[in-house]
């Protein structure tokens, strides 16, 4: 034990005893110890030093200072008053023992400590001096007398008397043990750690915090580190932020959840913007889809990544795999009756067979039996025995289950090709038009309208340039033409039905031209066309209508000689309306035909009589703006297309007779059946209707197979089952629609073929189609320039 | 391989033309499986003539021609080869080269040939053309002669069709309803009107001629054909009604456009009218001037007695047909639709099938046909999908099953392509701009059509 551990020492007893800067801090406020703490630290701590050192080499006095300081030591778990007064009292006792035992010697071995610690004695002795005052008592003895005590909350002394448990026992004679006593409950008390042990103990643990070992190089100094730098480098180990008070997983504040809260915190409406497309994501996306028209962006990958791809060695492990059939095959057992009173084991008596019973169930055959047990009595469920044929039924019924079949029956076996409604094999339809066999060309512009001569020779057309034109039917070569006006298209052209005569009906503007091809027609044949046009001159003029005044009305229609020019290649008559005609359309015997100028209001439909010169307008008023007009092929009937509807009017009793409704958006054109009875309905949404006028109002049938308008529908006159529609995307359609008298059987509407073979030119495709009278061929006219026949 | 190489097969050799039949039958022969065309074709000339100059042979085998080796066409049509085959040799067809093509002003309708009794290089071809002119010319390419306009009332005179009735005579009508017959004069090199034949109310189709009984047939689309005479006198007197002055707007116009000069007109002999539908083509009975075939838009083709023109027989196909010749030592009728194929139609009332053959191929309208002078089984079929087909009668291939009526199907042996689109875009089905329109086969011109294409295009088949 060297002087030079003797900081050590101190230290570590500073550790154990409450530190005493918290103690003169506590002191402070109480006021009772002032003098005390007016000490320097160093004093005090040479006064307790003073007491270890005496515990050390003391014999006499180091045991009852060891166990002083041992009590010490346990009294630090308690509250620091107390250990604070205990140690006033132990240096109260301490004092009387030195004073009363070696105050005649006062020689010691560490004199320089003793006075250094005399001093401090003294100055505690005056500071304790108003606790007693010694007086002698009656044989001469000094007697202290102790002032009363005053019982404040501190003033309790009685931890005194808990001082030494191990009473005044000579500590060496356990110097053979490691306990150095037996405590109050017979359990040994254990030497306190001393020398060696407490050397290790305070090398464990007493490097001070900021210890480094390193000297200061500008101070000299020992470099320690402070309690912040310290942290800091915690900090940096464990890769946390340097900075102080920042938390890395601050709680999640939820402000806007999936919960309605009653009170938002917004209670804004949704902005017009999450409900309006982005302009600004639409701008991008066509960019980029700009970018890949251009082929800024490939849309593809390009071809080596996938050659790379293919390198990569893939196994089909499956590859020889069989389709096996599925395994799970349950089949549920039937369902049994459930056991009844006879089949309990001990069964009501009046279920018990009586003897003939009995023997009557043996006497039947084992599958006559209605049961295939017998009723027993047992008195009671022990008495059972087992159950004989246990064996037997359970062989059977593995038996069965190996010779059953057992098959899986599907419950609804229906082959989805005979839920297809029965068509006929197209090609046992035939015949109807399957190829383009003649190409009419030499027209400019569109081609909007075609027609077929009555006998089936020629085939006259009319299209934007103004020219009616008309052909040889087979080898189209193109035998006359005439040009009816500069500005206006030709609309329509319908020849008249009529095999005697030859009279084309075409439609240029506002006018109506009754035209006689007489280059192509023999002397007699335009001499009988001619007479039938020429029957009316005059008509008019002598019968001039006039209204209830007297007053002549302006006649709906201005029938005319065209003018010379025209007059030479054959145009003869000119009839003019007031706004510009759109369809033809001719009665079956030729006398009247019916022209419809959508955009005249009141005068849209006129129908015009050939004999007389003469146009009547049959409405007054038409809801809607009329589309197209037709003559009942058998009766007097007369079917007016608007936008929507189409009205059937009765012209002999002046009625409307049906309204059909197909639901289109605009009709384009219609189409009535040679037996009366059907109207086909060419929309230009794109559908195509078939109506049967003994049904319904609504369509019969509905076909939408075209990509675009449909412009002209058409059934063959000439007692084909065919019919064929025209569209603006460029293709016709033709179709197989027997109409059987039966009343019974509805039409039979096949799909045969798609004709295709017109070019799209800005967005108009096919304007019309015309079928021959006899043949299965038609004829086309298109927005290409071309009139095409198929055959 | 020593065994396969050997494997014969017997073969009976036969032919149904008799000046190359085998002066006595040579019985069954065993030949090599490996033989081809040439072989064979050498072996039949060995048999025939040994010594003179080998003739090219075709092998027909069942009706097929043999294109591969016996052995192949055995595996082919899974005949074995221990049946005797029966082996028909016939003449070789010569592929028809092209030689030359005569170019006119507009689209030519129709060509005829005049090749009796002249001498090589003498033949005459006769084009009628949609721009109303006839055309002679001779084999080299050169007019000799053309004529005039006719002055019909300013009506159209596109010409449909046109006939020789002899060296010095034509007929030629079209779509003017009128019939006129030419007088040509070889020395001269003119053409005449002599006659206007009126009958017919719309265009005039085609013409049929018979120079031994001088009578004149002509089918129009106002549904009647018409007997004329190509004598004058014999006709009666033209109908009123028909003719340009007729009525006062036609007469008015005629008399502004020409000056008139008298062409004596005249009426037709009879009119036959039993057909529903415009009459396409018609001919004489090639043995039997007084019997006539027509064909008509009505699907039918009907027999005509002519002495009472009274329509004899009608037999009722399914297509309208469109063109008409005979083949005369089959006692056949070829027709062409317009469903593109020609048919075969036997007319003697003893035929119980309608249709006797079908030749498929054709893909537009079959228009015109004719048959090869030299070999009464080859036809030619003139089509508005451009080509010129060569048929061979013999060779048949079995249809499709169940289909008994059509069920022998013919292959073309051969297709002219119009020589004014050689080359150039391929051709479409409806034949714009190529459409033929006329054929002709003459024995020593070769074949002769006559298209949209504005030309006139002669094929011959060269002689080795």
């Amino acid at each position: 034990m060297g002087p030079n551990t003797n900081p050590r020492k101190r230290k570590a007893v500073t550790r154990e005893a409450p530190p005493p800067a918290s103690d003169s801090g506590e002191e402070l406020a109480d006021g009772l110890l002032d003098g005390i703490l007016s000490h320097s630290e160093d004093s005090s701590d040479e006064d307790q030093d003073d007491n270890d050192d005496e515990g050390d080499y003391d014999s006499e006095a180091s045991s009852v200072i060891e166990g002083l300081s041992d009590e010490d030591e346990e009294g630090d778990d308690e509250s620091g008053f107390e250990s604070e007064d205990e140690e006033q009292d132990i240096r109260e006792q301490l004092r009387k023992l030195k004073t009363s035992d070696s105050s005649s010697h006062h020689h010691d071995t560490n004199m320089d400590f003793e006075n250094g610690g005399e001093e401090g004695l003294e100055e505690q002795d005056d500071s304790l001096k108003p606790n007693y005052t010694v007086t002698t008592d009656a044989n001469g003895n000094p007697r202290y007398l102790y002032k009363e005590i005053d019982p404040v909350y501190d003033s309790d002394d009685s931890a005194a008397d808990v001082s030494n448990t191990i009473g005044n026992i000579d500590l060496s004679y356990y110097d053979e043990y490691p306990h150095i006593g037996y405590d109050i409950n017979g359990k040994k008390i254990m030497r306190p750690a001393k020398g060696e042990a407490l050397d290790a103990l305070l090398d464990s643990i007493d490097i001070p915090k900021g210890w480094t070992g390193l000297t200061d190089p500008t101070t000299g100094k020992p470099l320690n580190l402070s309690a912040e730098e310290l942290d800091v480098l915690k900090r940096l180990t464990r890769n946390e932020v340097l900075e102080d008070g920042y938390d890395p997983y601050p709680e999640m504040v939820h402000y806007f959840s999936g919960v309605k809260e009653i009170m938002p915190l917004s209670a804004a409406p949704e902005p017009k913007r999450r409900f309006v497309p982005s302009k600004h994501e639409a701008k991008r996306v066509m960019k980029i889809v700009k970018a890949i028209r251009e082929g800024r962006i490939q849309p593809y990958k390009p071809l080596e990544e996938r050659e790379e791809e293919d390198e990569q060695i893939h196994y089909d492990v499956w590859a020889d795999e069989k389709p096996r059939p599925e395994k799970n095959m349950h089949i549920a057992a039937p369902k049994l009756p459930p056991p009844g009173y006879e089949a309990s084991y001990h069964p009501p008596p009046e279920y018990l067979p009586d003897k003939e019973e009995e023997a009557a169930w043996l006497e039947q055959d084992e599958e006559d039996r209605e049961r295939d047990f017998l009723p027993r009595n047992h008195e009671a469920l022990r008495k059972v025995p087992g159950y004989e044929n246990f064996v037997k039924e359970r062989f059977e019924r593995s038996l069965d289950l190996y010779l059953a079949p057992r098959v899986r029956r599907n419950k609804l076996n229906i082959d989805p090709e005979s839920l297809l409604p029965k068509l006929p094999n197209p090609e046992d339809l035939k015949p109807f038009p399957t190829t383009c066999a003649a190409i009419f060309r030499g027209q400019e512009g569109r081609v909007r309208s075609v027609t077929f001569d009555p006998l089936g020779i020629y085939v006259a057309s009319g299209g934007d340039d103004g020219y009616v034109r008309i052909w040889e039917l087979l080898t189209g070569r193109q035998v006359w033409n005439v040009k009816l006006s500069d500005e206006e298209a030709v609309d329509s052209v319908k020849w008249r039905p009529d095999k005697d005569t030859s009279i084309l009906a075409a439609a240029a503007g506002e006018s109506v031209y009754m035209i006689i091809p007489f280059t192509i027609l023999s002397p007699d044949i335009e001499q009988a066309s001619r007479d039938i046009l020429d029957a009316g001159w005059g008509y008019a003029a002598s019968k001039p209508s006039t209204n209830t005044n007297g007053e002549t009305k302006e006649p709906p229609g201005k029938w005319a000689r065209p003018g010379t020019r025209i007059e030479a290649k054959g145009v003869l008559v000119q009839v003019t309306v007031r706004s510009t005609v759109k369809t033809i359309n001719w009665h079956r015997k030729g006398d009247y035909f019916a022209t419809v100028s959508p955009r005249g209001q009141s005068t849209a439909v006129a129908i015009h009589t050939l004999s007389k010169h003469l146009t009547q307008l049959p409405f007054r008023r038409l809801k809607g703006i009329a589309q197209t007009a037709q003559f009942h092929p058998s009766k007097a009937i007369f079917f007016v297309a608007t936008k929507n509807s189409i009205r059937s009017y009765d012209l002999a009793k002046q009625e409307l007779v049906k309204i059909l409704q197909p639901g289109a958006k605009w009709i384009s054109s219609i189409d009535v059946h040679p037996g009366g009875d059907n109207l086909l309905v060419g929309t230009y949404d794109k559908r195509l209707l078939w109506h049967d006028l003994d049904l319904s109002t609504k369509p019969y049938k509905t076909l939408r197979f075209h990509t675009a308008a449909i412009r002209a529908v058409r059934y063959h006159q000439g007692g084909l089952p065919l019919f064929a529609d025209a569209s603006d995307d460029g293709s016709m359609q033709i179709f197989h629609g027997k109409v059987v008298g039966d009343m019974m059987e509805n039409a039979t509407i096949v799909p045969l073929k798609v004709l295709k073979g017109h070019k799209v030119k800005s967005r108009l495709g096919v304007m019309d189609v015309d079928w021959h009278p006899r043949e299965p061929w038609c004829v086309s006219a298109g927005a290409d320039g071309t009139s095409r026949l198929w055959c | 391989m020593a065994a396969q190489t050997e494997v014969k097969v017997p073969i009976r050799l036969s032919t149904r033309d008799q000046s190359i039949r085998l002066e006595q039958d040579a019985g069954v022969l065993l030949v090599q499986t490996t033989l081809k065309r040439p072989q064979l074709s050498a072996l039949v000339n060995n048999l025939l003539r040994p010594d003179a100059q080998p003739i090219p042979f075709d092998i027909l085998i069942n009706g097929q021609f043999l294109r591969t080796t016996i052995d192949e066409f055995l595996t082919q049509n899974g005949i074995s080869s221990e049946t005797t085959l029966d082996v028909e040799y016939a003449r070789a067809f010569v592929p028809p080269l092209n030689v030359s093509s005569f170019e006119h002003d507009d689209w030519v309708s129709a060509v005829d040939v005049w090749s009796q009794d002249v001498q090589s290089g003498q033949e005459r071809i006769l084009s009628a053309s949609y721009d109303g002119l006839l055309r002679v010319w001779n084999t080299s390419g050169d007019v000799l002669a053309t004529s005039t306009a006719p002055n019909n009332g300013g009506r159209i005179t596109s010409l449909k069709t046109a006939r020789w009735i002899s060296d010095k005579k034509i007929a030629a009508a079209g779509l003017d309803n009128t019939v006129r017959v030419y007088k040509y004069d070889d020395e001269s090199r003119t053409l005449t009107t002599t006659l206007e034949l009126y009958n017919h109310r719309w265009g005039v189709e085609d013409i049929a001629v018979s120079a031994s009984s001088s009578r004149l047939l002509s089918a129009s689309s106002d549904t009647t054909i018409s007997l004329f005479s190509t004598n004058p006198k014999d006709n009666p007197a033209a109908p009123t009604t028909l003719l340009p002055t007729s009525t006062t707007a036609s007469n008015k116009r005629q008399k502004l456009s020409k000056p008139d000069r008298t062409v004596p007109s005249r009426g037709a002999l009879a009119t036959l009218a039993a057909h529903t539908a415009p009459v396409s083509s018609t001919i004489f009975k090639p043995s039997d001037p007084t019997v006539a075939y027509s064909t008509s838009h009505d699907h039918t083709l009907k027999t005509w007695d002519l002495t009472t023109a009274s329509c004899v027989d009608t037999r009722t196909t399914g297509h309208a047909l469109l063109s008409l010749t005979a083949l005369p030592q089959l006692n056949l009728l070829a027709t062409g639709t317009s469903a593109r194929h020609i048919t075969l139609i036997d007319p003697r009332a003893s035929a119980t099938q309608i249709s006797a053959m079908t030749l498929r191929g054709h893909k537009n309208a079959v228009v015109s046909l004719d048959s090869d002078p030299s070999s009464e089984f080859h036809l030619l079929s003139g089509s508005h999908d451009g080509t010129a087909m060569v048929w061979d009668v013999r060779s048949v291939r079995s249809g499709a099953a169940g289909v008994d009526a059509e069920g022998r199907v013919g292959e073309c042996v051969y297709s002219i392509e119009r020589e004014s689109i050689k080359g150039g875009s391929k051709t479409h089905a409806h034949g714009e701009g190529t459409k033929v329109f006329g054929v002709r086969w003459d024995k020593s011109v070769g074949i002769v059509s006559a298209g949209e294409d504005k030309r006139v295009q002669i094929n011959r088949g060269i002689e080795l």
